[in-house]
């Protein structure tokens, strides 16, 4: 029965060609549109580490001015960033299972060999604990331990790009490079790997690449580097020297640990406070106690990495589908009387007026789904256009659960345009229209 | 005029004109409300910048050699380097900055007139030299410009016992000395510990966030090149000069001193970077005003059209009356401009009630009624073409169709 339905839908499509592929462009504009904006929207707000962005917690210690909040709009916020004074002190705990401090910088990079020049590369700077909490995936070896981390231990792990455009992708683990003034050995290569949005970082670009090498954190006082980012300071102090510099206030690091559950979490945060009260008795950090874990979706919601722009484009272009979808009920209520006379002779020769109705359903929902088809083709070539306009390297592509999104939303609209006219059309009254012929 | 039998005429055939009104009142919503804010993106993007970005360059210098560990060696190919760039024909002048305008990156502190119990406004701060002004092509409107004396780079601490003299663009000069008297007067961070003193004001010169609200507070501070062992140069080429120097540039750079890694750009370019989501952003919102207006457009030509096919025996039976031409088309056109105009009327609540989900949920800006006003008067006129489409075919309609199959 279907089949046989679904072929007259067909047959019926065919019959006035130009109408039908009015029909199938409206609707393929209206999920053109929408499928873009809800994939956008879908990728801003998307969790990028489901399975354990409950357990991961961005530290915060509110170390502001002692009049002014840090966030005048939101006084209750600290600042998310750490000094390094802190951040030695608090990576001192064992009760996180793992902890990382991390920040983002540039360093000099000499390839062996005449044929490529010096460049500058990002690199970020964190600990080993890093790698396991964050899941990352390796294609080649593994992170280094904590030995590395303490001595430190000239090693470096490098994404899968810098490995193709170094070592032409082969396996480059026990190869060395230079960074800076010195020689790193290459102790694991990255597989493709990219957290949308950039959770353990999303001040900067977050939505951008990640970092193409990662190095042991206790190089940052070897080398003398700060980071590539912000900084924030409130007060003024003559800083001569690095050293200086690390014994500030300025706050230009990230800290995330990971807490299990509710006991390891409890133990942290009396941890947390405790520091700071023994920071405040040495006359630092005079705002009032406010240390934060925030979890990775908190972290995402407080960084704002939605742009509000992101949020009018999904509202517009959902009720752009509204009017296309209106649009197609005109149309089929046009199409579906002027046919009222067939309509009439089927339900004389016995066709109820369900299976009237299901089948002139069945021929919205064709329409629906080859519109569907039809904007997710065209969605898929707005997201590229979008890549190719967008300069800091995101990249926006439809998965699978937004093709299906988009399919339903088809069908749902094709439904919407649909009920009307096929409830019209199969209340067609038979005797007048067999009076008419 | 027959008001009066269209307008029953509408009660009767409800659907359809419903249909009508809706889709004309959701596009009058989202066209108003996608025009404002594209319109809001387009002045924010072509707001004056107040420099010369087209004929702008920058270039960045990242050394690598050993040499540059030397504070002096890097001190020389400052020098030189500017040396050779401002002796360039095709070159105007050149100065070296630490920050770039427009980037979206650089620094910004707190300023306020110093002893004041005012908080600090926001600015964002570049070094340059007694070039600086000229490079950038920044009108300086009153005071001076730095002097060759006052240019003292930071890392020799020279800097310490000499006067701070900085200078600022008016918009933060409005903000901080509503009264007036700028150049002499002594600007302070919070705590009053750092002072330094306004020597001259700018006219315009947006900064690194320009679309930021303190995109036009700006100051510049005096420094020589070689401050740091990175270094950018801004070079402001001769009209028309800016392609050839753009492919020249990183080789002369280069060739100047090797172990570096020269990278130019034009300003043009870094700021089309900055707002590259704006420009994405207005060509989406183009896209949807454009493609709403013809998806509603053809809807009405469908609407009427079927309206047309369904009156077919009606119409002829009028002109079998002695209707004229004129006045079935009329009687259309007639009935299309009460469709649109309620549908309109409805539109305008509807785009007022848009405009505030979206100035309260996404930051949208609020309507102008000249705007509202505008893309009515666009709608309606786009409504009676899509009418007058199908009303053309009304009319050839004959007396004898009415009687034809009776």
């Amino acid at each position: 029965m279907f089949a046989y339905q679904l072929r007259l839908a067909f047959k019926s499509l065919r019959r006035n060609p130009v109408l039908s592929a009015l029909m199938v462009v409206a609707i393929g504009l209206g999920i053109a549109v929408s499928t873009a904006s809800v994939t956008i929207y879908h990728i801003y707000s998307s969790n990028p580490i489901p399975h354990k962005s409950d357990v991961l917690f961005h530290v915060e210690i509110d170390n502001w001015h002692p009049d002014r909040p840090f966030d005048s709009d939101h006084p209750e916020r600290a600042p998310f960033q750490l000094s390094y004074r802190d951040v030695r002190a608090l990576m001192q705990s064992q009760i996180p299972t793992y902890q990382t401090a991390a920040f983002r910088t540039e360093l000099m990079v000499f390839p062996d060999g005449d044929e490529q020049r010096p460049f500058r590369e990002i690199v970020r700077m964190c600990f080993s604990d890093f790698f396991l909490m964050f899941d990352v995936p390796f294609q080649y070896g593994h992170g280094w331990d904590d030995a590395a981390d303490h001595a430190p231990e000239p090693v470096i792990v490098i994404n899968s790009r810098t490995n193709l455009r170094l070592f032409g992708g082969a396996n480059s683990v026990g190869r060395s490079l230079k960074i800076q003034d010195r020689y790193f050995t290459i102790i694991g290569v990255l597989a493709e790997w990219r957290p949308t949005p950039k959770h353990y970082d999303p001040t900067v670009n977050a939505f951008g690449e990640p970092e193409a090498i990662y190095m042991p954190f206790n190089f940052t006082p070897v080398f003398e580097i700060t980071n590539y980012g912000n900084t924030w300071s409130w007060m003024s102090e003559p800083i001569d020297s690095h050293e200086e510099y690390l014994q500030s206030e300025i706050l230009w690091i990230q800290m995330w640990v990971q807490l299990d559950d509710e006991t390891q979490k409890q133990a942290y945060q009396d941890f947390l406070d405790a520091y700071v009260l023994e920071q405040k008795k040495q006359g630092r950090l005079s705002r009032p106690l406010n240390n934060r874990l925030l979890d990775v979706m908190a972290t995402l919601e407080e960084r704002e990495v939605v742009p509000d722009s992101t949020k009018s484009q999904l509202v517009v272009s959902l009720l752009f589908l509204v009017v296309c979808a209106i649009n197609l009920i005109g149309i089929l209520l046009g199409k579906f009387l002027s046919r009222a006379p067939e309509i009439g002779v089927r339900r004389a020769l016995g066709a109820s007026r369900r299976s009237v109705f299901i089948q002139h359903l069945i021929e919205c929902e064709v329409i629906g789904v080859l519109g569907g088809s039809l904007g997710l083709a065209l969605s898929v070539m707005v997201l590229n256009a979008i890549n190719r306009m967008l300069s800091n390297g995101e990249q926006l592509h439809l998965d699978l659960t937004m093709v299906g999104a988009g399919l339903l939303l088809s069908l749902v609209a094709g439904l919407i345009a649909g009920i009307y006219p096929s409830w019209r059309i199969c209340h067609v009254a038979p005797a007048v229209h067999l009076k008419m012929q | 005029m027959e008001f009066g039998p269209i307008f029953r005429a509408l009660l009767n055939n409800r659907t359809r004109f419903w249909l009508i009104i809706v889709e004309v009142a959701l596009t009058l919503a989202i066209v108003v409300n996608c025009t404002s804010i594209f319109l809001e993106k387009r002045r924010s993007f072509n707001s004056p910048t107040g420099m010369d970005v087209e004929n702008i360059l920058v270039i960045n210098t990242e050394p690598f050699g050993e040499d540059f560990a030397v504070q002096d060696f890097v001190k020389d190919v400052g020098e030189s380097d500017l040396a050779r760039l401002r002796s360039r024909p095709s070159i105007i002048n050149a100065t070296p900055i630490h920050h770039i305008p427009l980037s979206g990156s650089g620094s910004s502190t707190g300023r306020k007139a110093a002893g004041s119990e005012l908080d600090t406004v926001g600015i964002s701060y570049f070094s340059v030299d007694e070039h600086g002004i000229e490079t950038l092509g920044v009108e300086l409107i009153d005071g001076r410009n730095f002097n060759q004396a006052e240019i003292g780079r930071r890392s020799d601490g020279g800097n310490e016992d000499m006067p701070r003299n900085v200078i600022v663009t008016k918009a933060f000069a409005e903000r901080v000395f509503p009264d007036g008297n700028v150049v002499g007067s002594q600007i302070s961070n919070g705590d009053d510990e750092y002072t330094a003193t306004v020597i001259g004001v700018i006219d315009l010169m947006s900064n690194c966030w320009p679309r930021s609200s303190i995109g036009k507070h700006t100051m510049l501070q005096p420094s020589a090149a070689g401050d740091s062992r990175e270094m950018n140069y801004l070079v402001r080429a001769e009209p028309g000069a800016i392609d050839t120097l753009y492919t020249e540039l990183e080789e002369l750079m280069i060739s100047l001193e090797t172990d570096r890694v020269v990278r130019v750009r034009t300003l043009s370019e870094i700021k089309l970077g900055y707002y590259s989501r704006t420009l994405m952003a207005m060509k989406i919102w183009a896209a949807v005003i454009v493609l709403m207006i013809i998806v509603t457009s053809l809807g009405i030509v469908g609407l009427t059209s079927f309206s047309v096919t369904q009156r077919t025996r009606e119409i002829g039976t009028r002109r079998a009356l002695g209707a004229t031409r004129s006045a079935i088309l009329r009687y259309f056109l007639i009935e299309n401009w009460l469709i649109t105009g309620i549908g309109l009327a409805i539109g305008t609540a509807l785009t007022i009630l848009l405009n505030y989900v979206l100035a309260e949920y996404a930051a949208a800006p609020k309507i102008d009624w000249i705007l509202l006003v505008g893309g009515a008067a666009v709608l309606w006129a786009a409504g009676l073409l899509s009418a007058l489409i199908p009303a053309l075919r009304a009319i050839t309609v004959t007396p004898e169709i009415a009687t034809r199959s009776v």
